[in-house]
């Protein structure tokens, strides 16, 4: 049962109440809810971006939320990937160094690291533009290229914190398939929190929030074939 | 090599780390050029000592600058002429005088009395040979270059000291006093021109020349500690200099105010760069919370800074460094005392430096104690 409040100016706001979920390896998981409703509170707490009040977070087999501050970055070097809403890429390096970023911190080898970012910016379709900067790419490819920044170290936890607000709904759509294409291949677990409805046809699971509690935890039909990755 | 993410930020974002580095560069400058001038000025008191070639001074006992000596007792000479080591000896007297010229009315200056033979030690390096010989004739007087327009005279000219007829018969280099001027005559004209030092036997100091460096220090102790030493003091040439020099820096109401305004250049030039900096690094704040939620370790972050700064820091230390070359080069050509001493750019860029550092580490501090999540949105 995780829990967690803020308090801005006294002002105290229980942001996540007695929540309590399992998130599963292989699947598209959307969690979805108007904004304040503490969604992204509980990603950041899955994700090991914060600690929760009350409550215990595992994740990959370890007890994220009995870890320090630096065992948690450790953790996260390690594990995760993240999508940010406003794509986070940094402005000076292209998007084939924008995808080498996260190897070089996990101390991998200058060609294999290479070699690696070069295929994941493949798999989303970006290798022409690897020599652009985010200012020459369009906002559908900058999430691409962040897809691909968190793909790369092929992680166990995909985070993505509304990943298509930004984007127009093709560029919204590609980017949600990009995600639930990840999860089906590579068997991690994608976490995306969004308020954006067109997204649920797309999920494999859908948790609804309000008021910093989960209300409905769903499965969708699915009618979409999905290519394999 | 991985992306070298520091460097990159560094090169792509020029604009923003430029104020930084021109602040500085700015108080690099600042410190360097307002510690020369001080320097300058007060090694002006030191001049008698620092443009002569003796190697030992001796003078009043107690005497806390160069230029305060008085009369001493002239029976030391005995012990001076017969000590096998000392090479040279030579007197040199402090005079005042009214200078009447050209221009009227009169003007204070400081005589300066010397043994004119051509390899004469007092002030050997402020004037050749040939310029030094010209003031055996007697009333022949040189004035500093930089003075002649002070003084409303040139070479060749009359004027009157304390009102005995002297003529100026040449030019010193690097004489120019704070203040005052220097006119340096022969000890005979010194002696005819001030009727204080007008005593045959009148000597302000003893110039020794002590061929083997290595020999200084037991002349020095030997002359202390003969009977008598109690009328004299004996000084090495740097020893008077640096007494001259800190004299004027510590205990005198000019020297504490220019110290007292390098000191405020100091901190004015450390708030602006750290202010500039801190903000650099802070407009940057969330490619740093990106790396933070990619799992870089705060260490990690702290080396781009430090990076960052010390780029910042050395960049705007070479422009300081230039800058403070040109502003040496026109002191030179205005001949304004200008002392730029290594310790003294060394000192300054260590301040500027650590400043530079500290201030990025500042600018962080915002990131570790905000949750990375929250710099995301």
């Amino acid at each position: 049962m995780l829990s967690k409040s803020y308090t801005v100016q006294n002002i105290r706001t229980d942001a996540l109440r007695d929540v309590s979920l399992d998130l599963w390896a292989g699947e598209l998981s959307l969690i979805i809810g108007p904004s304040g409703c503490g969604k992204s509170t509980l990603l950041s707490l899955m994700s090991g971006l914060s600690r929760p009040d009350s409550g215990t977070v595992y994740a990959a087999g370890v007890e994220l939320s009995a870890l320090s501050d630096a065992e948690r970055d450790a953790f996260r070097l390690a594990h995760c990937g993240f999508v940010f809403q406003g794509f986070n890429l940094f402005p000076a390096l292209t998007a084939l160094e924008q995808v080498q970023i996260p190897l070089d911190y996990l101390k991998v080898p200058q060609d294999r690291a290479a070699r690696r970012a070069a295929e994941a910016l493949d798999m989303v379709g970006l290798w022409h533009r690897r020599h652009l900067r985010p200012a020459e790419l369009s906002g559908g490819e900058k999430q691409r290229v962040a897809i691909a920044r968190a793909l790369v170290k092929r992680p166990s936890l995909l985070f993505a914190d509304e990943p298509t607000s930004a984007l127009d709904s093709t560029n919204g759509g590609t980017v949600t398939d990009l995600l639930r294409r990840i999860a089906h291949a590579t068997g991690a677990v994608v976490a995306c929190v969004s308020h954006d409805p067109r997204l649920i046809a797309r999920a494999d699971r859908v948790l609804e929030m309000e008021d910093g509690r989960l209300l409905r935890d769903r499965r969708p039909a699915h009618s979409e074939p999905m290519e394999p990755l | 090599m991985a992306v070298p993410l520091a460097r990159r930020i560094l090169v792509y974002e020029w604009r923003r780390f430029l104020p930084a580095t021109i602040s500085v560069a700015f108080s690099g400058v600042l410190m360097i050029v307002q510690g020369a001038l001080l320097l300058g000025i007060v090694s002006a008191n030191a001049l008698y000592v620092t443009q002569s070639g003796a190697d030992l001074w001796i003078g009043f006992p107690g005497t806390q600058s160069a230029d305060l000596g008085r009369a001493i007792d002239p029976g030391i000479a005995a012990n001076l002429y017969m000590d096998p080591r000392i090479a040279r000896v030579e007197a040199l007297l402090l005079g005042a005088g009214d200078w009447r010229g050209a221009r009227g009315g009169g003007t204070s200056v400081t005589l300066v009395g010397i043994d004119p033979r051509p390899d004469g030690v007092g002030l050997s390096k402020a004037m050749s040979p040939p310029v030094r010989v010209l003031l055996q004739e007697p009333g022949a007087v040189l004035v500093d270059e930089t003075d002649l327009d002070k003084l409303a005279t040139d070479i060749g000219q009359k004027a009157e000291i304390n009102g005995h007829l002297v003529r100026v018969v040449g030019t010193t280099r690097n004489l120019r006093a704070m203040g005052g001027v220097n006119v340096v005559a022969s000890l005979g004209t010194a002696r005819m021109l001030d009727s204080a030092i007008s005593a045959s036997d009148s000597v302000t100091y003893y110039l020794a020349k002590v061929p083997e460096p290595r020999n200084i220090s037991a002349v020095h102790a030997h002359l202390s500690s003969i009977p008598g030493s109690a009328g004299f003091e004996i000084w090495t040439a740097g020893e008077l200099a640096g007494l001259s020099v800190r004299y004027w820096l510590l205990e005198s109401g000019a020297g504490i105010g220019f110290v007292f305004a390098t000191v405020i250049a100091m901190l004015v030039g450390t708030l602006i760069t750290s202010q500039t900096l801190m903000a650099a690094v802070a407009a940057s704040i969330t490619q740093y919370a990106t790396l933070r939620a990619l799992g870089v370790s705060f260490p990690e972050l702290r080396k781009i800074v430090i990076e960052q700064s010390g780029w910042v820091g050395a960049v705007g230390l070479g422009m300081g460094l230039v800058c403070s070359l040109l502003a040496a080069a026109l002191a030179r050509l205005n001949d304004i005392p200008f002392e730029l001493r290594a310790g003294m750019m060394l000192f300054s860029a260590a301040v500027v430096l650590s400043v530079a550092l500290v201030a990025g580490l500042l600018a962080l501090r915002r990131l570790r104690h905000a949750d990375p999540a929250a710099l995301l949105r």
